[in-house]
């Protein structure tokens, strides 16, 4: 033969034998044949070029061939899911749910702690843990060169009251935003998106004042103006020039409490008066938040070490002392690229609780899949040695179920993803009850959502494809003859499967232990007496110093505003506070230090951190609270600051301050000291939850809200409460009035007591249906996976069923021999998933004190520990009985003839 | 399932001229692929693996089937699978006969009228 036609020859024979087997089977010598035959022809006929012709036909027809089969597959597949509708439809559901929730639990996590949009290299951005320093330590920090490439100085959130239109009397809303040092956006590597940013060559002290504002801000209030920039706002009072709008999704550093307008402090005294009594130039008003870019290659320990240096010298200059910690470090870094402000032991615990639950939904689900996919496999060993024993080849029968596995795998995934977005934007639409914005901005991780999605797909193929390993490698011969009962190799009685059942078991008595205790927590939560009467209880709140007041109108105004509402029709009484009572989750307030002088028998008893709240006269009337012993403040007590200092101030303390400060004596009459002032006790009070989630109260001292609290206004806003009468609308007749009296004041967040409550208790149920969902999620799966296996137990013991029936069992006798396998694994995994849930539960009562509420009821508990896994067992139980009664119902004769 | 006839037009030319080839007698692959390449003068050359993957389809879809004669036994190849036309495939090559020739008759009606 010519050479050339030799190789042709080869080439094509090499070609044809890599045809997909069953083809070989049939046509495999015919197309040998053919080529061979057809090849000196066709090179006589039209030369080399006919030769490569021929070559390329195979090529090509070949991966053809294998796509065919691929679909004849994909059918057969479709087919195989369809006829167990039941199989198909667990196995999609689980996987999606798992992935869904897998994905969104991580993914919450990473809105809170993920990098703030619009910032440059997040990673290289540093905070002070918790501290906050004056702007002279602050100008020092930013010279740091070796250590800092630069720094920032911010205040906020700060309230803004503006005013579209520069006319005096318009209608002002409130909007937050930051006071900012002039190296803000360069710090934070932020390009403007029109106009221009600060600098420090053009913000400075007696410059006109500017304003920059948010991308969100420029399209909701000025409706995407492009002549925006160049236009004045009026900003508390007076007139700011918008000098520059940020780029798209720019909200702030820590955009988790979102910012909309960024107002320079150089320029901003007048404005704002959080930056009254010039804290520029005063070394002890340590207000200012400080962000450190820090120096290509130095790391945060290095920083830390500079800057901890930096501050105990400025300390030493200054004769002020602080704390050191266990470090000896005065101050602390961390990292301050991240959506929220939190602190590396918030981070810990958020990282932890959703690592830990991920983990256990993800191996829940994939659990499930592999005990359903084994089980399933299992019982298809009969088909499979049919197929091999008709011709089909090995390899395409793994193909086969591979291909099953991945249509499955593929579904759940895809079905997770349609959930993980729907649950992701469910989160997000929730608003969170807080005094200030908060926004979670939830959005799936798309690294997370991969990693869990390859997970569970690799569970479904790698579980999917066991089974057929195994049987395509078992003898035929042995397999018919046996039906599909014969046990494959290497499933002994404690085998694979058995040890997913009893994981499975053990980790959603784990994860139901888990949330049930969250669900505790916040279910007492809901129980929670505020400690006073909500009905009727009307709040409004002021800022009349961001609406252009001076300081000294500022006082008279609000000195004079609740004896003005009592006259209102429909009023009872009205009072005035710098703090809503109960107003938030976590209910923090102006943290302070309270002392008990020496004097006084307990003398020297110190509170390192109590509550301050500054309060007007007939609070606690107002409220519904009636003092347990003295007397509250009234009008005089309001001018207590211009009095002599010795005479002492009044203050009235709660339960826990009075028993920490003063033990069991009566405090009325006693002199305390907080901050600066000295006071003398006149009142005592109830203990009333600060916060919603904060059941623990906290030692509180109440001082009057005085005409210099008034002009200093610390707390950002005053707050009307009144007290309604019943069938009347009190809100809107106290607006009118206020309306018609003060016409330049603008009124916010103006609610009743009940509608606040009522915001926080629907968040919370939110919260507890989702891990609700969550524990009966693993519930359910539990029993299914148990249910599944049993099933397959009695299907495989069907033809020794059979014999015991036939010689004389009773169906109780064979109930009870298919019970005791599933009995001992559920005994097996509910003692795994009580001790881990066990150890689950204590390590979160010790990082959370809501969590550790719900761990304080110790009968609760009790009954909790033995219920879950009682109830868990039995749905166990009965998934196992269904399958053990078909057992009963098993036909000897007809069991023993069909083999 | 039977299909209906009409569903396969209009037939794949490959398919057409290897049914055409089976008409009147039983072929293997190679004498179907000379027979089409000697009745068209060359023009059309069924390639081997393109045969076999058409010849694979036809038996699928029912056109054609694996005959269980033999030719006599000196020009039988043991080694060879012989095939023929089955019903379906006989009326699947009739009706694209017809077709066939309905265009033509259109075009020959149309350059008629064009000539006038």
């Amino acid at each position: 033969m010519n050479p050339r036609a030799s190789i042709c020859v080869a080439i094509y024979r090499r070609l044809a034998s890599a045809y997909p087997h069953e083809f070989r089977m049939l046509y495999g010598e015919d197309l040998d044949r053919i080529g061979e035959d057809a090849i000196p022809e066709v090179r006589r006929r039209y030369g080399v070029p006919g030769l490569v012709r021929l070559l390329a036909d195979i090529a090509i027809r070949l991966p053809a061939t294998y796509f065919t089969e691929v679909r004849q597959d994909i059918v057969y597949a479709l087919r195989k899911l369809a006829q167990s509708p039941g199989f198909t439809a667990v196995a999609v559901l689980s996987l999606a749910i798992g992935i869904g929730m897998c994905s969104v639990v991580l993914s919450e996590c990473q809105s809170m702690e993920g990098p703030p949009p619009g910032v440059r290299d997040p990673a290289t951005l540093a905070t002070f843990v918790w501290t906050t320093v004056s702007y002279p330590y602050f100008e020092r920090y930013r010279d740091q060169r070796q250590v800092v490439a630069s720094a920032t100085a911010c205040l906020g959130l700060v309230p803004f009251a503006v005013a579209f239109h520069a006319d005096r009397g318009a209608h002002a809303e409130r909007f937050y935003g930051h006071l900012v040092s002039p190296e803000y956006f360069t710090t934070l590597g932020v390009t403007p998106a029109a106009g221009r940013f600060f600098s420090p060559e053009t913000e400075k002290p007696g410059m006109a004042p500017v304003v920059v504002i948010s991308d969100r801000f420029w399209r909701k209030h000025l409706g995407a103006d492009p002549l925006a920039v160049g236009h004045t706002l009026r900003l508390n009072g007076s007139m700011a020039t918008i000098v520059g709008i940020g780029p798209k999704d720019f909200l702030g550093v820590w955009p988790g409490n979102p910012a909309d307008l960024f107002v320079p402090v150089t320029c901003a005294g007048s404005r704002a008066p959080e930056l009254s009594g010039d804290p520029l130039h005063r070394p002890d008003r340590d207000i200012f938040r400080v962000v450190f870019r820090l120096a290509a290659g130095v790391k945060m320990s290095t920083a830390e070490a500079a800057l901890d240096a930096v501050t105990r010298n400025l300390d030493r200059e200054n004769g002020v002392q602080h704390d050191r910690d266990r470090k000896g470090r005065v101050v602390r870094l961390m990292p301050a690229g991240t959506v929220m402000y939190i602190t590396p032991e918030q981070s810990a615990l958020i990282d932890t609780f959703d690592v830990v639950l991920w983990a256990l939904v993800l191996s829940l689900v994939c659990a499930n899949l592999a005990s359903l996919l084994l089980a399933r496999g299992s019982q298809r060993r009969r088909e499979i040695a049919i197929r091999l024993s008709v011709g089909a080849s090995r390899p395409r029968l793994v193909r086969q179920f591979l291909t099953e596995s991945v249509m499955l795998s593929f579904a759940g995934g895809l079905a997770g993803i349609v959930l993980a977005y729907g649950l992701a934007d469910a989160i997000s639409s929730v608003s969170v009850p807080s005094p200030t914005p908060m926004a979670l901005n939830c959005r799936p991780d798309l690294h997370v959502l991969a990693i869990t999605l390859a997970i569970a797909l690799a569970a479904g193929i790698v579980f999917g494809l066991t089974p057929a390993l195994a049987s395509v490698r078992a003898d035929i011969g042995l397999t018919l003859k046996e039906g599909a009962l014969s046990p494959l190799r290497g499933y002994r009685r404690f085998g694979l499967r058995n040890l997913f059942v009893v994981g499975q078991m053990a980790a959603s008595l784990m994860l139901l232990l888990v949330t049930w205790y969250v669900v505790a927590g916040f279910l007492h939560t809901e129980g929670l007496d505020p400690g006073f009467e909500t009905a009727h209880l009307n709040l409004i709140s002021l800022d009349p110093v961001r609406d252009g007041y001076t300081a000294e109108a500022t006082a008279a105004l609000l000195t004079g505003l609740p004896d003005e509402l009592s006259r209102v029709n429909g009023v009872r009484s009205a009072a005035l506070t710098d703090s809503e009572p109960f107003a938030s989750l976590a209910g923090v307030r102006a943290n302070t230090r309270v002392s008990a002088p020496s004097g006084d028998r307990k003398s020297g008893q110190v509170l390192q951190s109590a509550f301050r709240e500054r309060i007007g006269a007939s609070y606690f009337a107002t409220l519904g609270s009636p003092l347990l012993a003295g007397r509250e403040f009234d009008r005089r007590d309001q001018q207590s600051d211009e009095l002599p200092a010795k005479t002492g101030i009044p203050a009235i303390v709660n339960q826990t301050a009075a028993r920490e400060l003063f033990g069991g004596e009566d405090p009325i009459g006693r002199p305390i000291r907080e901050g600066e002032l000295n006071y003398t006790v006149v009142g005592l009070t109830r203990d009333v939850p600060p916060g919603f989630l904060t059941a623990k109260t906290v030692a509180t001292v109440f001082v009057p809200l005085t005409t210099t609290a008034f002009r200093e206004n610390p707390a950002q806003r005053s707050t009307i409460l009144v007290r309604g009468t019943l069938g009347r609308d009190t809100l809107s007749a106290v607006r009118r009035e206020l309306a018609s009296l003060h016409p330049d004041l603008t009124v916010f967040d103006v609610h009743t007591m009940r509608e606040d409550l009522d915001r926080m208790n629907a968040f919370i149920e939110w919260d507890s249906a989702i891990y609700v969902i969550l524990g009966l999620f693993a519930l359910l799966l539990a029993s299914i996976g148990l249910g599944g296996v049993t099933a397959y137990a009695v299907v495989r013991r069907r033809k020794e069923i059979g014999i015991r029936m036939a010689l004389g069992a009773s169906s109780l006798q064979v109930r009870g021999l298919v019970l005791r396998e599933g009995t001992a694994l559920v005994v097996v995994g509910s003692a795994l998933g009580l001790g881990g849930g066990f150890a689950l539960w204590r390590a979160l009562a010790a990082f959370s004190d809501v969590l550790a509420r719900s761990f304080s009821k110790p009968a609760d508990d009790a009954l909790f520990f033995i219920g879950a896994p009682l109830v868990l067992a039995s749905l166990a139980m009965l998934a196992c009985y269904l399958p053990a009664r078909r057992a009963t119902e098993i036909d000897p004769v007809s069991a023993l003839r069909e083999e | 399932m039977v299909r209906d006839p009409a569903d396969f037009l209009p037939l794949h030319n490959n398919w057409f001229h290897i049914l055409l080839s089976l008409v009147g007698a039983d072929q293997h692959g190679y004498g179907i692929m000379q027979e089409v390449l000697e009745r068209t003068n060359g023009t059309v050359r069924l390639w081997p693996a393109t045969l076999y993957g058409s010849l694979k389809r036809l038996i699928s879809d029912g056109l054609i089937e694996e005959s269980d004669e033999r030719p006599v036994a000196e020009l039988d190849d043991a080694r060879r699978r012989y095939y023929r036309l089955t019903g379906l495939g006989r009326t699947v090559l009739d009706l694209e006969c017809e077709r066939l020739q309905s265009m033509v008759r259109m075009m020959q009606r149309k350059r008629k009228q064009e000539a006038y």
